[in-house]
């Protein structure tokens, strides 16, 4: 390991053993850490926008030619009015173009590229069954689906049918919400387990460098 | 406070400790397991495989630096199926956070291994703002969105980018993810440009996507890092995530443990409590 | 004016998404316009992140400024904005510590500072959700219990020991019954399947209205006060 390896070993290692202290409780070390990521991360996005979009999405196209970018760039700097209450109006126009889009996009794409596809597949999975365990997973699923869409309408009162139907869909929830605390849990083992290989495989190896 | 309330009621510190314990042990003293794999990475690791040599794929770094644990194993076990099979990689980010670091880091490590040349065999686009705008602008002409690439050359110079125009010219997207970006790669661009998109993503978020590789809109899901190790194993391209099955079994055992003693605390308190009254 | 303007860019910023949905985008008018609208808005959107670095530089500069409680921690913020952002904004050519490639400040920074303490924060989630798990997770009652035993089960499958143990339990008290591959047909591809398809369903309706409720003035919660 050269020097400079070591080196950013132990800054690593040192900012990861900070925030691991708050574990124990509140310290300086941690308080420090915790300001600091605040700051680089603020910081990086400065210098990925000044690249990604600055200079080339504007400063470069429009110097080759395509000088109505400035309008984009425009709305983009009209966004910062925000920041002053009394002229803070202005930047409604720039959201308003960003959301109006989105909103657009998302109008057809929900519609077209979720609702329909996962209605369409629950529909169909009665019809092309193979076997009976085939027949019985498709019957779950289509029970499961219109149980929990009846569970979370709450425009009417849960009873008569619909309170059966409702009560059959909590019974599908607790199943998946129960695989997903399973899940839950070992993603969050996973991301402990990345920190402290870190630490096993990089960080004490080099103290015999070091010592 | 009874001792099956004190149990209940322990010091969180202590199961810190347990849990830290759980996952420094298998490192001193080593586990390995035979990993099974689920039909969804199979299905994921087939539709990959059968893409001809040459194919142009996708590969999305969709992921944040807190999630590298679960999401970068996945992307490094993809790269080395896709540079083995001679495939074109064109990569890209909708993560403001570090996304393009990473993407340009994992990629070239991963390139030099198969002597790749930057430009001809590989491209990072990098990143652009409002991800709605560039899933769905990319469909149109990529170079519109993108006009240079992470490094600031312009696509008109990269070899590669000749003939990728939009997703017309990509055969296979694999979307590497630690948030609901998968959902919106689905529902705007298979769905209305129906190229085939496989998925990677955290554990945490995993049981959603099921519903969509149900319907057919995702070919193939990784789960966490089990997920990763299966496509470890099957791409031969081993690394952190098989290795930190070990430590994930352990850990996973003491939480459950941790789970019954807790429930085992709670009823019998509960009862000794109620013999008391009577 | 202050609203009606914007009300009416949401639309008409809308509106051309929705009808070049249905227009070749190289070959017709509306499709170009497409394309050209979706360069614009990811221009704005970048903007938008810098709109938040300028409000966090803002807030701590008035920490310092006034001396508040724990201000040298606010110092420490600042400066690490700084000392981010200006070597990436200078041009490679003057030297290689600046610029964003492989060697910058910028990268070091990032790969040897940030990127560490960002993964450690997440790391931090497992203690916190063990601790939840021994002090919450009880089975007080029948939908509770499930919720348990599936976790339960769910947490054995995924890992390659409790995958081997649960295939033992099949095959010593269930006449070989495959028990992982039952976890993934009838909990994962099953009821999850069904839960989660039936979410996504209505989310995605509650998505699209809410899209057209912005599209058409009536949602405006988006522009804020003033």
């Amino acid at each position: 390991m050269s020097s400079v390896e070591i080196i950013q070993i132990w800054v690593a290692a040192f900012f990861t053993l900070a925030i691991f202290s708050f574990l124990y409780k509140d310290n300086p070390f941690y308080k420090l850490a915790e300001h600091i990521f605040a700051g680089l991360s603020a910081g990086y996005y400065v210098g990925l926008i000044w690249k990604a979009v600055i200079i080339q999405q504007l400063w470069d196209p429009m110097l080759a030619g395509s000088w109505w970018l400035v309008i984009p760039g425009i709305l983009g700097v009209l966004m910062f009015a925000r920041l002053w209450p009394r002229i803070s109006w202005v930047s409604r126009i720039a959201l308003a173009f960003v959301m109006g889009n989105t909103a657009g996009i998302f109008l057809i794409t929900q519609l077209h590229g979720i609702v329909l596809p996962q209605m369409q597949s629950t529909m169909l999975a009665l019809g092309g069954t193979a076997g009976f365990a085939s027949a019985l997973l498709a019957i779950i699923v289509v029970v499961g689906v219109i149980s929990t869409l009846i569970y979370f309408y709450f425009s009417k009162e849960h009873t008569g049918v619909l309170g059966v139907t409702a009560r059959v869909g909590i019974w599908f929830i607790m199943v998946s919400f129960g695989a997903h605390f399973g899940y839950t849990v070992m993603a969050r083992i996973s991301l402990l387990i990345g920190r402290v290989y870190f630490l096993a495989d990089q960080w004490l190896p080099s103290f015999s460098q070091l010592f | 406070m009874n001792f099956w309330d004190k149990l209940g009621t322990l010091d969180r510190r202590w199961i810190y400790l347990l849990v830290a314990l759980s996952v420094i042990f298998p490192l001193i003293v080593p586990m390995s397991f035979k990993i099974s794999i689920t039909p969804e990475a199979r299905q994921l690791f087939e539709a990959v495989d059968a893409l001809p040599d040459s194919s142009v794929v996708m590969l999305t770094f969709d992921y944040y630096p807190s999630t590298v644990a679960e999401t970068e194993p996945m992307a490094t076990a993809a790269l080395h199926h896709l540079f083995r099979k001679d495939c074109k990689v064109v990569t890209m980010t909708t993560i403001p956070l570090g996304g393009p670091s990473m993407a340009e880091r994992v990629t070239r490590t991963v390139a030099r291994k198969y002597n790749k040349v930057y430009g001809t065999d590989f491209v990072n686009l990098g990143y652009k703002a409002n991800w709605v705008a560039v899933l769905k602008g990319m469909g149109t002409s990529i170079e519109a969105i993108y006009p240079a690439d992470n490094s600031g050359t312009r696509l008109s110079e990269l070899p590669l980018m000749a003939t990728v125009k939009n997703y017309d010219d990509v055969s296979f997207i694999f979307v590497v993810a630690d948030n609901d970006i998968v959902q919106n790669w689905v529902s705007i661009v298979n769905a209305q440009y129906g190229t085939p998109i496989g998925a990677g993503v955290t554990a945490v978020g995993a049981p959603k996507y099921y519903a969509f590789v149900g319907s057919g809109q995702l070919t193939g899901l990784l789960g966490g890092m089990k997920g990763a190790a299966e496509y470890e194993l099957l791409a031969d391209a081993r690394g952190l995530a098989e290795k930190g099955m070990g430590m994930q079994s352990l850990a996973h055992l003491v939480i459950i443990l941790m789970v019954i003693v807790g429930n085992i605390a709670f009823f019998a308190g509960r009862w000794s409590k109620k013999g008391k009254v009577k | 004016m202050r609203t009606i303007v914007p009300v009416i860019v949401a639309f008409l910023a809308g509106f051309v998404m929705i009808v070049s949905f249905f227009f070749n985008p190289e070959r017709t008018f509306f499709g170009r316009i497409e394309s050209e609208v979706l360069v614009w808005v990811t221009i704005v959107g970048g903007f938008t992140l810098l709109l938040g670095v300028v409000s966090i530089t803002r807030v701590n500069w008035h920490a310092v400024r006034t001396k508040k409680e724990g201000w040298v921690y606010n110092l420490f913020t600042l400066l690490s904005i700084f000392v981010m952002a200006i070597p990436a904004m200078l041009p490679v050519s003057w030297s290689q510590l600046f610029g964003d490639t492989e060697g910058s400040i910028y990268d070091w920074l990032f790969f040897h500072v940030d990127y560490p303490m960002m993964a450690t924060m997440f790391a931090m989630l497992a203690f916190y959700i063990a601790s939840a798990a021994y002090r919450a997770f009880r089975a007080r009652n029948p939908e509770a219990t499930l919720l348990l035993v599936t976790a339960t089960l769910v947490m054995l499958w995924r890992i390659p020991m409790g995958e081997a143990f649960l295939i033992r339990v099949g095959d010593t008290l269930l006449f070989g019954y495959n028990l992982p591959e039952s976890i993934n047909t009838y909990i994962m591809n099953g009821a999850n399947l069904a839960v989660q398809r039936g979410i996504l369903i209505g989310a995605a309706l509650g998505a699209a209205s809410m899209s057209l409720r912005i599209m058409l003035g009536i949602e405006r919660t988006y522009m804020g006060k003033g």
